[in-house]
């Protein structure tokens, strides 16, 4: 095991194909996607021997020396030129643990997926699968880094490219809904900036040599002995800014969540992105916002996240029933799915605010399960979008006789959407529920939630009704079912649903040794940081 | 030591600019008899240049006062690590808008004067290299008066087309007023403290008494003139006019080049005018300033207002390079914000800034300078769908204009990155907040010229052969701008070794 | 003999109308002649602090003012023209190619 880069490779790969698919001829179509698909392909097994590998045991979160695969090296050394300035010095630092070891899987299994259902893409194949290779390598390089310095860069490497995604093979209203995109998501990441330099100029970490430099690296961050006295984000400093930085790194995550009020950007570009791209964005790059919270809002500001779970519990609340709501309201397949992944979220949001171990594992898993089934309700939308080129909800009727193999996936997604008993959706619901309820300080909120499970029922089945069952329409009687390459992309998933709905317990054994120990350090934080800041008077 | 022995010891150390002198007069020579040479001119300034560069290695740093004038032991002019980092920056660029203008179809065809053109860059370059290490007024004003003759010529020097001589007007009498707003200022200054040279100015302010708003007005006034070299608000009124009607090689030499000098000499004269000696501790970063007057708070407010102005004020262009004149004006607000904490860490991201800059901003004129040729029109509505046509050009000026965004993995981020970092560590919360939004605010303007390029169908019948001068130049410049927004360490360090200002 | 604040406040007083008249006149060489009339009010104040303190640099300074501002002329003249071939005008108010 020892000695192969695992991490790098799997960040990396994607980088290596987008420089070969720059170096081939455009018109070689065949070649730029058969490149793609067996990049994305290694990258899906790497991660796959990375979970054989993974150490069930070690926890991370804020131990350094549980985290596997390690890669640290400096990256950038400064020594001590000026007196004023101190040595200088960021990390290559990349690790895996229980938190985002489901997130890899995820990552890695949708980009495959990703490039099967890109097959049919119009124009540009070359830019197309560049561009997606280098977003690809963002969203992995974000879940593995575990230096702020790092994680930073990964994830402002991700908005480029999927400007041009949705910007170039969008729908007719793609310019706005990209640069909506791009400009919503820059105001979250130049918060989450300005955070990141406060936490590194109020960290010490100490070098072998003895000597004490500022620190990018989370882990430092996370433990309390690390702060300077007068930092402006260290807890011993009596007018520290510690709560608006939370707040600000909490945006910053939260317009990726979407949380509501920050959520308008997720419908339009869902609705303009081509449908592989809406399988990414819904699939990954919300992941990247909850993830974010948990890696570092959570364990970095542990006393702040504890006085606060009660609003974030809230936002949770009203993202669930706000974003149900819209859903029934929705004409459009599309964008009815778009609001329902913010519904969805809302039930992450839920779990993680509840601070115990079932809620938490069950938001966690939640993501990962709400990754699968959106990536199979939008490319179920994409299926129907090819055919009939509209998507509007009402346009359809009784489709199941035209297209029953289709429509057999189609329940599954839907249902598991739902959150119906044998399927994946069920067990993470029920988890947050479970956590949510065991909170004395969120139980309210979480009984409102559940309006929420209601709503999607109401909303899916509706929409299941209107679209699949009743008198077909005689414009569609045209409609061949799902073809060979449709299905090669929407299968893995449904299988993966029904799998990890009968049987979870591997991805809940992955998460739970790493998740225990986040809910540890958070709840026992107040204890942890009052006491210093007694110390100091 | 006497007068003349001085001045021989002081020539010593004074070879980059005399050879820049020299290159200046050859160029004016040579252009008197080789009239029908088209490339003799642009490679002599390129020769003249190299061995500008080459003296500037050599001459040691840090070597003390040049043409003494005898009393108190202070000069004219310093040699010091922090005026041979402007020097380089400055040095760079006019390679760099040499090697432009052998390219650009504007100057070849427009004027027949090509010699005037090359040797009024070399005085220009002169002027700026001047400006950068003067100690003394009297060396201040000449400097800057040779660096704006130089350019007011310049900036109208396809004098034919209507907008170029009028944006040259314009900028002379901005140029006029500003400099006589400052050089009144310097009388004051010097009505107040009976001296000239800036060392013996902070001796003056700090043993004696003062009117403190005689100092202030003074004060103001003198910074209103470097402001107007910078384009910082409100004296920025003659830039978007100037970078509009200029030719763009013009346009490219006067956002980096003449921004950087008025910078370092906005720097020295501040640092070393209004500094109290005895209170500041040499081993730390803060300056402290002589008591009287909050120089930082007058000079956040003209940072802000000048990036918010700029930044605004670009929303609203469909002419490129007026685009891009705004956002230069933005671009100097916020090196302006790194000045206002007044502090080492501040200046340390100027001049991080600056190098960045320089490729990225140059880079981008390059790209526009190549279109218009072809394209005829700097219209960003020309530019629909250029991006299927042209995608080398294209794809190089997205990435430029995706680092002056400043976003990541490209340099620019690292620019703002180090300002950004400068202001949050000496609690200036509120100015890295208004910087961050501002950058926000800019993306939308840059992403308004990718939008046009790749986001729409072409509409024009525009084609491009790439030449192989095309390909080399825009690399020397994408290499560093995406390398420096990786591996920024030797930047780092280069700008660490030249922060030193004689006598700090 | 006459105080040095007599000659400073004629200097402001000059350098005062010359701003106001590069702010308010239309016509560019008159533009040109205010912009000249601040730097000669910054002359006297040079002179009148260089003898006030009997230093000689202010006086050094005030040649070099007057070099500069005659070079800045011969320039800004020789633009008018190139302007005026053009447009046929000097009027600023009809030197509007660039605007916003």
């Amino acid at each position: 095991m020892a000695g192969i880069p695992y991490l790098s490779l799997i960040t990396f790969l994607p980088i290596l194909g987008m420089v070969i698919i720059l170096l081939i001829d455009s018109k070689k179509i065949t070649l730029i996607k058969l490149i793609s698909l067996i990049i994305t392909f290694s990258q899906l097994v790497l991660s796959v021997i990375l979970w054989i590998n993974f150490n069930y045991k070690a926890v991370g979160i804020n131990d350094p020396n549980s985290f596997q695969f390690v890669e640290k090296w400096r990256w950038i050394e400064i020594k001590n030129l000026v007196e004023w300035i101190g040595t200088i010095k960021i990390d290559y630092f990349l690790g895996v643990d229980g938190l985002s070891m489901p997130m890899v899987l995820l990552t890695a299994l949708i980009c495959f997926l990703g490039v099967i259902a890109s097959w049919n893409i119009p124009k540009a194949i070359k830019g197309y699968f560049a561009l997606y290779l280098l977003l690809d390598t963002g969203m992995i390089g974000s879940f593995l880094a575990l230096d702020f310095f790092l994680f930073y860069i990964f994830w402002e490497i991700m908005l480029l490219p999927m400007y041009f995604l949705i910007g170039i093979w969008g729908g007719p209203r793609k310019e706005y809904a990209a640069i909506k995109f791009f400009i919503y998501t820059l105001v979250g990441s130049v918060l989450m900036l300005l955070v990141m330099l406060g936490l590194y100029f109020s960290t010490y970490e100490i070098l072998p040599d003895g000597t004490q430099v500022y620190t990018f690296n989370m882990l430092q961050m996370m433990n309390p002995s690390n702060y300077s006295k007068e930092g402006l984000l260290s807890p011993f400093n009596p007018h520290n800014l510690r709560f608006i930085a939370y707040i600000f790194l909490f945006i910053g995550f939260a317009i990726k969540v979407p949380m509501f009020p920050f959520h308008t950007w997720l419908p339009d570009a869902h609705v303009e992105a081509p449908t592989p791209i809406s399988v990414i964005l819904a699939g990954i790059l919300l992941k990247l916002g909850t993830y974010g919270m948990m890696r570092i809002s959570f364990p970095v500001f542990p006393e702040i996240t504890n006085q606060l779970v009660y609003w974030i519990a809230i936002f949770g609340a009203i993202n669930i029933i706000y974003g149900a709501l819209c859903a029934m309201a929705q004409k459009d397949f599309k964008s009815l799915i778009a609001y329902s992944s913010i519904s969805h979220m809302g039930y992450v949001l839920l779990g993680m605010a509840s601070l115990t171990t079932q809620g938490t594992i069950g938001a966690l898993f939640q993501m990962f399960n709400h990754g699968t089934i959106t990536a199979m309700l939008f490319m179920i939308v994409g299926v129907v979008y090819d055919r009939a080129h509209t998507r509007g909800v009402n346009d359809f009727g009784g489709l199941a006789l035209q297209m029953p193999v289709y429509t057999g996936i189609v329940t599954v997604a839907f249902f598991a959407s739902i959150g119906l008993p044998g399927l994946s959706g069920f067990i993470s619901e029920a988890l947050v529920f479970l956590g949510a309820f065991s909170s004395d300080s969120i139980r309210i909120i979480a009984a409102i939630s559940t309006l929420g499970i209601l709503l999607t029922a109401g909303y899916m089945l509706w929409t299941l009704q209107r679209v699949f069952f009743g008198k077909l329409n005689p414009k569609w009687s045209q409609l061949p079912d799902v073809n060979k390459i449709e299905i090669a992309a929407l299968a893995p998933l449904a299988v993966i649903v029904i799998f990890f709905g009968i049987y979870p317990s591997p991805m809940l054994n992955l998460m739970n040794s790493s998740i225990n120990k986040l809910v540890e350090v958070v709840s026992n934080a107040p204890v942890v940081f009052s006491n210093l800041s007694l110390i100091i008077k | 030591m006497d007068k003349l022995g001085n001045i021989l010891h002081s020539l010593n150390f004074f070879y980059p600019e005399i050879a820049l002198t020299l290159t200046f007069f050859i160029l004016l020579l040579v252009d008197l008899f080789f009239r029908k040479s088209k490339h003799l001119l642009p490679v002599l300034s390129l020769i003249g240049y190299v061995i500008t560069g080459y003296f500037s290695f050599t001459t040691p740093n840090a070597s003390g006062f040049l043409f003494s004038t005898g009393m108190a032991n202070v000069g004219l002019y310093i040699t010091d690590s922090f005026a041979f980092y402007f020097k380089l920056i400055i040095l760079l660029s006019l390679i760099y808008t040499v090697l432009f203008s052998i390219l650009s179809k504007e100057i070849n065809e427009s004027t027949e004067n090509r010699g005037e053109y090359y040797a009024l860059l070399a005085s220009f370059g002169l002027g700026m290299f001047l400006l950068t290490s003067s100690t003394d007024l009297i060396t201040i004003y000449l400097a800057f008066e040779m660096v704006s003759l130089s350019s007011y010529i310049l900036a109208g020097f396809t004098r034919k087309v209507p907008r170029s001589a009028e944006a040259s007007l314009k900028y002379i009498i901005f140029g006029a007023v500003a400099s006589g707003v400052m050089i009144y200022g310097i009388s004051i200054l010097y009505g107040l403290t009976g001296t000239t040279n800036i060392y013996l100015i902070n001796f003056y302010l700090a043993n004696q008494n003062y009117n403190t708003l005689t100092l202030v007005i003074a004060g103001l006034m003198i910074i209103g003139g470097f402001g107007f070299k910078i384009s910082m608000a409100p004296f920025h009124f003659w830039t978007p006019d100037v970078y509009e009607g200029a030719p763009i090689t013009i346009t490219a030499v006067l956002s980096v080049a003449s921004k950087a000098a008025g910078f370092a000499i906005l720097i020295r004269f501040l640092k070393v005018a209004f500094v109290d000696y005895a209170a500041t501790n040499l081993q730390a970063s803060l300056w402290a300033i002589l008591p009287g007057f909050q120089w930082n708070d007058i000079l956040a407010v003209l940072s802000v207002l000048t990036m918010t102005l700029g930044n605004l004020a670009a929303l609203w262009q469909n002419n490129l390079k007026r685009m891009l004149a705004y956002s230069s004006i933005a671009h100097a607000g916020y090196m302006l914000s790194g000045f206002v904490i007044l502090d080492n860490q501040g200046i340390l991201a100027i001049l991080i800034y600056f190098a960045i800059y320089l490729f990225m901003n140059l880079g981008a004129f390059f790209i526009v300078m190549l279109i218009s040729d072809k394209l005829g029109s700097e219209d960003i509505d020309d530019y629909t769908g250029l991006g299927y046509k042209a995608p080398f050009l294209t794809v190089s000026l997205t990435i430029f204009l995706v680092s002056l965004t400043g976003i990541p993995p490209t340099a620019g981020f690292i620019a703002k990155l180090y300002l950004f970092a400068a202001l949050v560590n000496t609690g200036w919360l509120w100015l890295a907040l208004v910087g961050v939004v501002n950058s926000v605010i800019s993306l939308y303007y840059y992403m308004r010229v990718v939008k046009n390029m790749f986001l729409r169908e072409s509409i024009s019948t525009y084609e491009q052969k790439i030449e192989l001068g095309h390909v080399l130049i825009s690399f020397s410049l994408l290499i560093p701008t995406l390398v420096f927004g990786v591996y920024f360490k030797p930047l780092i360090e280069l700008a660490e070794k030249s922060i030193r200002i004689f006598g700090f | 003999m006459i105080p040095l604040s007599f000659y400073l406040i004629l200097s402001a007083a000059f350098f005062s109308i010359g701003v106001i008249g590069v702010l308010t006149r239309r016509n560019a060489i008159i533009v040109f002649m205010c912009i000249e009339m601040m730097l000669n009010a910054v002359n006297l104040s040079f002179i009148a602090f260089a003898s006030f303190f009997g230093d000689s640099s202010g006086q050094v300074f005030v040649f070099f003012v007057m070099a500069v501002a005659a070079a800045e002329v011969a320039i800004g003249l020789a633009i008018i023209i190139a302007l005026f071939r053009n447009k046929l005008t000097i009027n600023i108010d009809e030197i509007n190619i660039l605007k916003w």
